[in-house]
């Protein structure tokens, strides 16, 4: 990188310190989305004079499952230190899957779930391999695989249209509740068990250092390919959802993931040096997304200013987490 | 003849040669040597593919890529990487039809306007990431957002009463006009190239991109003053960003939206090809050349050949992957 790092002498650091330097960015993350909820709210209830109700919550948490999902397994790879640029694509991929071939009844929603995260974690894996074995830097293998996998897309659903069942609509995105808080909820245990499988411990200890971790007997390949497949897998859910949510398919409605994935996950805290951070995070990181653009909405802003707002926000908001990270004392 | 006498006759000539090459001018060669297949293999499916004519339309276009690639190459040099080229490029093109409103008596400093408009956005990207250590995928991914806004608001989604003027034919000329049966724009190129070769190869400054490049703490130990080279190197990509508008606009005669968009992918790719390492410190802008014209050439292929949009976009990633695989690995860990 850039800028010129210094390695602190090593010093023992208490518990506390420990919890602080790992969750200082967490933190951060929580109080800028409890900010966020808050502007959300007030500037909602000074246009409509009441407060946003279960309509609104069920607006924001349906909108934000397809970013949460992809930014999740964009985490896990930004944690190996490497990057994916390819969600994009795996998203494309698999809502037109979706939108093409699923077929009322449980029977078909559920095979067709299935194979639609197969989907992912074959292409997450076709990343891994490139990544691991090839040798190729992650940037430059996502970057052609999300050429490959838009391609695949456009075969499968050369036309925005196709459909999802509608009862599968209310299963994922229930337009009437806010259901998909439990899919949250999910993630969020999914996250604090995976944190603590062999797997998820290996993926941090890369991301920290690979040699070292190689020297301590970490398989670095298997990890890696690991990584990328969760990575794939959950970009196919947040295709689903995305379907789901839509009702409809559409090859090239995946791309803005790429850029939203990464913006999240920087807003969510994890450091692009590898190693630091939590998935909780990058769930805090795609509401707040969702929400400034709600935000952006109630405060009167002409739309066509909305990614000026959200490109200034993402830099101030890393600003913010750089300034924090000097006072507790942590790296990059 | 015999096993012995072959093991006696001198290595050929050219291989000589390429051992004696660094790796990295090795790749500059390999890159070369890919765009001639992909002409070859052009040819070879369409007689025709390899004329003078269709060698020289696939070079224009090949130089937009690599306008555009200089500044990233410069930037991906030092270990960084510029993502907001692709609403630079956008917002310098609109600027630039608004601002001359179509006549060559506003041409030149309309010019000079769109270019200070990468030069400062190359700014604030270099402060941020030099400065206040914000990651420069970060930054220019913001960067981006925020001139995309800017423009949009600013034209209101490009439809104010200028938005649909025309570039001034004195630039268009720069593009479009034939110098002795060559268009003007591979002029253009040609000097950029020169430029870049000379700025890498044989300046102090270059020297100092590639110490910044192979390690950052020891070129500032070594007395380099790196935040104030990687602001200068991102206002050279910004700068990078707006000629390749211009020239853009330039060629197509009109702004649209989203022209910018495919440039952000192929401008990195094009210096990966070239046998730029994207995490610094290797790498030639003959290389980043050779690279445009392989992926342009490569996109004409395929065009050529009538294939659909989705195999196209397979083929193209299929291809950089190969491409990658044949010389882009990293060594082997341990």
């Amino acid at each position: 990188m850039t800028s010129v790092t210094q390695v602190p002498p090593y010093r023992s650091r208490t518990r506390f310190q420990h919890f602080t330097i790992q969750s200082a960015p967490l933190l951060l993350a929580l109080i800028i989305l409890a900010g966020m909820t808050g502007l959300y709210v007030g500037l909602f209830y000074r246009q409509l004079s009441r407060f946003p109700g279960n309509f609104e919550l069920t607006s924001v948490v349906n909108t934000s499952m397809p970013l949460v999902f992809a930014a999740v397994g964009q985490s896990i790879v930004v944690l190996t230190r490497g990057l994916d640029l390819s969600v994009g694509g795996m998203i494309d991929l698999t809502n037109s899957l979706a939108a093409t071939h699923m077929h009322a009844g449980a029977g078909s929603m559920l095979v067709w779930s299935l194979l639609v995260l197969l989907v992912g974690a074959a292409g997450g894996a076709i990343n891994g391999v490139l990544v691991a074995y090839g040798r190729l830097q992650p940037i430059l293998v996502t970057l052609a695989t999300l050429s490959i996998y838009q391609g695949l897309a456009i075969k499968t659903l050369p036309a925005p249209g196709g459909s999802v069942p509608l009862e599968y609509t209310k299963i994922l995105a229930n337009p009437n509740d806010p259901t998909g808080l439990g899919f949250v909820a999910l993630i969020v245990v999914i996250w604090l068990v995976f944190r603590r499988t062999r797997l998820g411990v290996d993926i941090f200890a890369i991301g920290n250092d690979e040699e070292a971790a190689r020297a301590h007997g970490v398989r670095v390949r298997a990890t890696k390919i690991g990584a990328y497949v969760l990575s794939g897998t959950f970009a196919a859910a947040g295709g689903l959802f995305l379907a789901a949510t839509t009702t409809s398919g559409d090859a090239t409605s995946g791309d803005v993931f790429v850029l939203t994935s990464i913006a999240a996950v920087v807003l969510g805290g994890i450091s692009f040096f590898g190693g630091r951070g939590s998935a909780i995070g990058t769930v805090a990181g795609a509401f707040i997304l969702t929400l400034l653009i709600n935000v952006l909405f109630f405060a009167s802003i002409d739309p066509l200013y909305q990614s000026f707002f959200q490109g200034l926000f993402l830099v101030v908001a890393i600003l913010l987490g750089t300034l924090i990270r000097r006072l507790v004392g942590m790296r990059g | 003849m015999t096993a012995g006498a072959e093991t006696i006759t001198p290595e050929p000539r050219w291989r000589k040669l390429l051992a004696s090459l660094t790796p990295d001018r090795r790749r500059v060669l390999y890159a070369f040597g890919a765009a001639a297949l992909v002409f070859a293999v052009g040819e070879l499916l369409h007689p025709g593919f390899g004329s003078t004519a269709s060698i020289k339309a696939i070079l224009v276009i090949a130089s937009f890529v690599g306008f555009v690639a200089a500044g990233q190459t410069l930037v991906i040099l030092v270990g960084g990487i510029d993502l907001s080229v692709p609403w630079v490029l956008n917002g310098a093109a609109i600027l630039l039809v608004t601002s001359s409103l179509g006549r060559d008596g506003r041409a030149a400093q309309a010019v000079l306007l769109t270019l200070a408009l990468g030069l400062l956005t190359g700014l604030v990207n270099g402060l941020g990431i030099a400065y206040l250590a914000v990651p420069a995928v970060v930054m220019t991914l913001g960067m981006n957002g925020i001139m995309e806004g800017l423009t949009l608001g600013v034209s209101k989604g490009l439809t104010c009463g200028s938005c649909a003027s025309y570039a001034p034919k004195a630039v268009q000329d720069v593009v479009r006009s034939n110098v002795l049966g060559v268009p003007a724009d591979l002029f253009l190129w040609l000097a950029v190239a020169v430029a870049m070769t000379f700025l890498l190869s044989a300046t102090t400054f270059g020297r100092r991109i590639y110490a910044i490049g192979n390690n950052n703490t020891a070129a500032f130990l070594a007395g380099i003053n790196v935040r104030l080279m990687t602001v200068v190197l991102y206002m050279l990509s910004g700068l990078f960003a707006a000629l390749g508008g211009i020239v853009l606009v330039a060629y197509g005669g009109q702004a649209t939206l989203g022209m910018g968009d495919p440039y952000l992918f192929q401008s990195i790719a094009a210096a990966v090809i070239g046998g730029v390492s994207i995490l610094g410190g290797r790498g030639h802008y003959l290389g980043t050349l050779a690279g445009s014209i392989t992926l342009v050439a490569l996109v004409s292929v395929l065009l050529a050949e009538n294939m659909p949009d989705w195999g196209r976009s397979v083929v193209y990633g299929g291809a950089i992957l190969v491409i990658l695989l044949a010389y882009g690995r990293e060594r082997q860990q341990l």
